[in-house]
């Protein structure tokens, strides 16, 4: 799946550090709601929430460690801030959630091509996940790389509409 | 399908009701004991399924044992508490997304609205 060509994103803040997302995979955005943990999922995997009659995925990605290159938990800057939004994307036919803080819309001016981090205040998130880092209300924002993020937090390849079965995970088994 | 209400720690699980042999109460139940990973029910030995470690749970101080029938055997699960049973519409259980799980082995199946928060349906056949 490709959003060249929308320049429209959705920024956030995860435990302090800036990250965008494209607005063409952000269905809409709202306040957390109840999540419920489930025993056995991913560590990065914050729980489900029941969104419209559907169990929705909600990621953390405080806890995914691959996107926090050099991370020290004993950094103070690392103390959890409190996301208290929900940011609803598809994901082809599948729809999935992130935790962030302090949502906002974004343009991309396509800043740092070559993968440097802008001047302001640095961005925490790093490492293959991050497409580039734009400016935004002087910090560096990470624009995060959909596709590799997706695939690494273990979500299926975006399929065309209409591929996927009916019928499969009945949990009545009716 | 009619479901036990069960509590875990803080996490609130439903179970079949089909599915429960039996509630067993191991302080009126002479017959039963705790082997490692196994529990040991008048002279029978059953897989103990820790609910509270996999859900990072501290274990209560009186728990009550579920003995589950599940398709090929039985097991045991360790509740903190047996709140009720109901009847929930398999429809209003939503399916849980494979692909967030870490292991094959799931043991939830789905997840319904139960009063003002969600409530998780166990898998007794993973259970067991």
């Amino acid at each position: 799946m490709s959003q060249e060509g929308d320049e429209r994103l959705i920024g956030f803040h995860v435990d302090g550090a800036a990250a965008a997302l494209p607005l063409a995979i952000v269905r809409e955005v709202t306040d957390r709601p109840g999540v419920v943990r489930v025993p056995g999922t991913h560590p990065f995997v914050s729980g489900v929430a029941l969104h419209g009659g559907v169990a929705l995925p909600v990621y953390d990605l405080r806890r995914f460690a691959l996107l926090w290159p050099g991370r020290n938990p004993e950094d103070p800057r690392t103390a959890p801030e409190v996301a208290d939004r929900l940011i609803v994307c598809d994901w082809g036919e599948i729809s999935l959630a992130f935790l962030g803080a302090r949502v906002d819309l974004v343009e991309d001016r396509g800043e740092s091509p070559d993968g440097e981090e802008p001047e302001g205040r640095p961005c925490r998130m790093g490492g293959d996940f991050v497409k580039r880092y734009l400016h935004f209300h002087g910090e560096a924002m990470a624009l995060l790389d959909i596709d590799r993020l997706f695939s690494s937090l273990g979500v299926p390849a975006a399929e065309p509409p209409g591929r996927r079965e009916t019928g499969e995970d009945n949990p009545a088994r009716g | 399908m009619k479901l036990l209400m069960v509590n875990v720690g803080e996490g609130r699980y439903a179970v079949p009701a089909d599915a429960v042999t039996q509630i067993v109460d191991p302080a009126i139940e002479p017959e039963f004991r705790l082997e490692k990973s196994e529990a040991v029910f008048r002279g029978e030995r059953f897989t103990l399924f820790d609910l509270h470690a996999a859900s990072g749970e501290h274990p209560g101080a009186t728990p009550v044992y579920l003995l589950l029938q599940g398709v090929r055997r039985r097991a045991i699960v360790a509740v903190d508490a047996a709140e009720s049973i109901r009847e929930v519409p398999a429809g209003d259980i939503a399916p849980l997304p494979p692909f967030i799980f870490a292991r094959p082995r799931r043991v939830i199946r789905g997840v319904f609205l139960d009063g003002d928060g969600p409530r998780l349906l166990l898998d007794e056949d993973a259970l067991a």
